[in-house]
């Protein structure tokens, strides 16, 4: 008898809890940690809600994460910034409705002494040869994120191999935690500047190198193809998607300001 | 209502090492068994087999009331009690502890109190009731052990032991209060004890257990009859 | 170490202010962890109950596979839930990932194991003559087997608090199957994390303080509890 009481009180727990969260309209999006970090998300989501009526649930991942959550079903649209991989992911089926939104820039944080002098370089690619040439260490978010990815298209046009080199340290964590982790080293990191503008109070390096078309950071968003998981919700996932190209959306974008004030994204939806 | 524990070729051995043989008895009587036996013979295995804690090899135990023979053993369980040299106390306090066996018949909590308000009474406990169990004397636990197994007003009372271990006063009022359960006429006492003085002092009858077997030592009986 | 008086008093400030989302969050954690606890307990103290207290086949083996779940790494734990309940998972057909519920599975597994070994050695480190003296005075062998179970009530209870410690702390699995999603499944622990990240160390501090407090706070309930429970039986 006892044990059938048990497993009743479970299965009303369980009851219980399951209904606290239901919720009418919402939609889950799988975005990146550095875009939720930087305050986008706290600016933009209130006003879409409070238009559509249709609630945002925000998971923040590595880039990596969260494509993968949208090819397995777990979130209904992605908002991430790696344009290669979303467009391969959508050619495989996983996504349909890609449109890009904004754009930030990446740059080359380090120690003001700049040991493998790369300031005043205007080329990101000469730059990461002269880190590996010096072998002054550099920190590599190592992440599978969309600046990770950015990282290793360009040491690709380097052509140096820098994984498992003695100087390249991979540690596998948020942006923030790589920048200060390159802080502590007085290493070179490639960071985004929405990120780099928060913290760098917090640090003690600079921007030694920016600029270079290569460092360009385009952020995509695309719906998970509803064919592929029939659960998803594709209309209300639709409705956000258009309402972040469109001139509200844009505008939404364009008027967001981090806590010291600074622009952070600049909206390029077409 | 009376029970009598009859007791037939009772055998019990321990790792091929016999302990009990072919032992029958009959506890007919009211009034204090004394059983006595140098140490090892058996003593305590007889009362746990006979308080139902421990099965025999082979042989039988019954217990009758008024011919009947008793046959379901929690029935049973629940008019005899037997208490252990090592009293088993509850992390409670001494009247929890000695409610416990009318807790667990289900008593009304009414006739709980004033039963265990009455024993503790007996058996001079009452100033303590509230108290932590686990804090009394040993002198103090083996008595609250005999009011938790009196409580239930038992009609046969197992005590292995009972004075083994504690003070001259406090063995003193354990036989005084056997004496006095000895005057209700109510129960079967069968007890174990090293102490011959008192087996005398407080028994009506005197059992030998020797090579397995029970004995009646007549002689010693009538004595303590004329004494006692 | 000016910084840890500053957390001190952001803390303190956090919490004169208490304002809706920091009480939300407090409140989700103690949801979470308090059903996992909960569940863990009525699930695994009548299982510890039956190790310790009846012969069964088996029974070593499973206890030595509590023991070693007991540190089971939190991340694990998440990632085999998330992949469980992943749309793409055996159960994702409930849709259950990024709930509340799903943080509470994730913990009800980690807590189980622990609430199970410490509950049964509890049990089982209850001296023998309890259980022979209530047999001997008449109770049936359940009602013997409950006595002894009262007799550890103690260890048990240090059980569950030592479970609660496990659970109240743990980020690693919540943040897997969780997502830290604000105002749904952002919890203490994971908020710390989000504001570390974010560089907001002080804050961070400053709920890690106050996290500390509601342990407090819980653990002293249960402890006062636990004594009271001696003085009424």
């Amino acid at each position: 008898m006892k044990r059938v009481y048990s497993f009743g009180s479970i299965v009303c727990l369980l009851i219980l809890l399951l209904s606290g969260n239901a919720f009418a309209d919402s939609i889950l999006c799988a975005s990146t940690t550095s875009t939720e970090n930087s305050g986008l998300f706290g600016h933009i989501l209130p006003i879409f809600e409070k238009d559509t009526g249709i609630e945002v649930k925000l998971v923040a991942r590595g880039t990596g994460a969260a494509l993968e959550m949208g090819r397995r079903g777990d979130a209904d649209v992605v908002f991430v910034h790696a344009k290669e991989q979303e467009l391969e992911a959508v050619a495989d089926g996983f996504f349909v409705d890609r449109h890009d939104v904004m754009y930030n820039d990446f740059v080359i944080i380090g120690s003001p002494d700049d040991p493998a002098s790369i300031k005043g370089l205007t080329s990101a690619v000469d730059a990461f040869k002269k880190i590996a040439d010096y072998q002054t260490v550099f920190v590599s978010r190592g992440d599978q994120s969309g600046t990770h990815t950015k990282e290793l298209a360009i040491w690709k046009r380097t052509a140096i191999d820098p994984a498992g080199q003695k100087w390249y340290l991979e540690v596998g964590q948020g942006m923030e935690k790589t920048q200060r982790i390159g802080n502590e080293k007085r290493a070179y990191v490639l960071t985004d500047r929405g990120t780099w503008l928060a913290t760098k109070d917090q640090l003690e390096m600079e921007i030694l190198m920016e600029g270079d078309p290569v460092l360009f950071n385009q952020y995509g968003i695309m719906a998970v193809n509803p064919e592929k998981h029939s659960h998803v919700k594709y209309e209300q996932a639709m409705t956000f998607i258009k309402w972040m190209i469109s001139d509200t959306g844009q505008t939404a974008i364009d008027g967001f300001r981090d806590k010291l004030g600074n622009s952070l994204f600049i909206p390029n939806a077409k | 209502m009376s029970i009598v524990l009859k007791l037939e070729n009772l055998t019990k051995a321990y790792g091929g090492k016999p302990v009990l043989t072919h032992c029958s008895f009959s506890f007919d009587k009211k009034g204090i068994y004394v059983l006595r036996g140098s140490n090892g013979a058996g003593k305590s295995t007889l009362l746990r087999i006979c308080a139902l804690l421990e099965m025999p090899d082979k042989g039988k135990i019954s217990f009758y009331s008024a011919n009947d023979r008793l046959a379901r053993n929690i029935d049973l369980q629940r008019q005899i009690s037997l208490v252990l040299p090592k009293v088993g106390v509850f992390n409670r306090s001494v009247a929890a502890n000695v409610a416990y066996p009318l807790k667990i018949r289900h008593i009304a909590q009414r006739e709980v109190s004033r039963r265990v308000e009455q024993i503790l009474e007996l058996v001079g406990l009452s100033h303590k009731k509230n108290q932590q169990a686990l804090t009394l004397s040993s002198g103090e636990t083996q008595r609250m052990g005999m009011a938790r197994a009196l409580v239930i007003e038992p009609e046969i009372l197992f005590l292995d032991e009972p004075t083994a271990s504690i003070d001259d006063e406090n063995t003193l009022i354990i036989e005084n209060l056997l004496k006095t359960l000895k005057q209700n006429g109510r129960a079967t006492i069968i007890m174990t004890t090293h102490d011959p003085g008192q087996a005398n002092r407080v028994g009506d009858y005197l059992l030998w257990l020797k090579n397995g077997q029970l004995m009646t030592d007549f002689r010693k009986c009538e004595e303590v009859n004329m004494y006692g | 170490m000016a910084f840890i008086l500053e957390s001190f008093h952001s803390a303190l400030i956090l919490i004169v202010r208490l304002d809706a989302e920091l009480l939300n969050i407090m409140l989700l954690s103690l949801k979470v962890s308090g059903s996992a606890l909960i569940s863990a307990t009525i699930v695994g103290l009548p299982m510890a109950a039956l190790l310790a207290l009846t012969s069964m086949p088996l029974k070593g083996f499973f206890l030595n596979l509590m023991n070693t779940c007991m540190g089971l790494p939190p991340v694990v734990v998440g990632l085999f839930i998330y992949l469980m309940l992943s749309r793409s998972g055996p159960l994702g057909f409930m849709g259950l990932l990024y709930t509340s519920t799903a943080m509470i599975t994730a913990q009800f597994v980690l807590a189980l194991p622990i609430i199970v070994a410490l509950c049964h050695s509890a049990i089982v480190s209850v001296d023998p003559v309890i259980r022979q003296a209530a047999l001997t005075l008449g109770a049936t062998r359940s009602q013997a087997s409950l006595t002894v179970i009262a007799e550890a009530r103690y260890g048990i209870i240090s059980a569950i608090i030592a479970g609660f410690g496990r659970l109240m702390a743990e980020v690693g699995a919540i943040l897997i199957v969780g997502g830290n999603i604000a105002g749904y499944t952002r919890v203490m622990t994971t908020t710390i994390a989000l504001e570390a990240d974010k560089g907001n160390f002080e804050l961070a501090l400053a709920l890690g303080i106050i996290l500390l407090g509601m342990a407090l706070l819980i653990n002293s309930l249960l402890l006062i509890f636990q004594r009271r429970a001696i003085v009424r039986k």
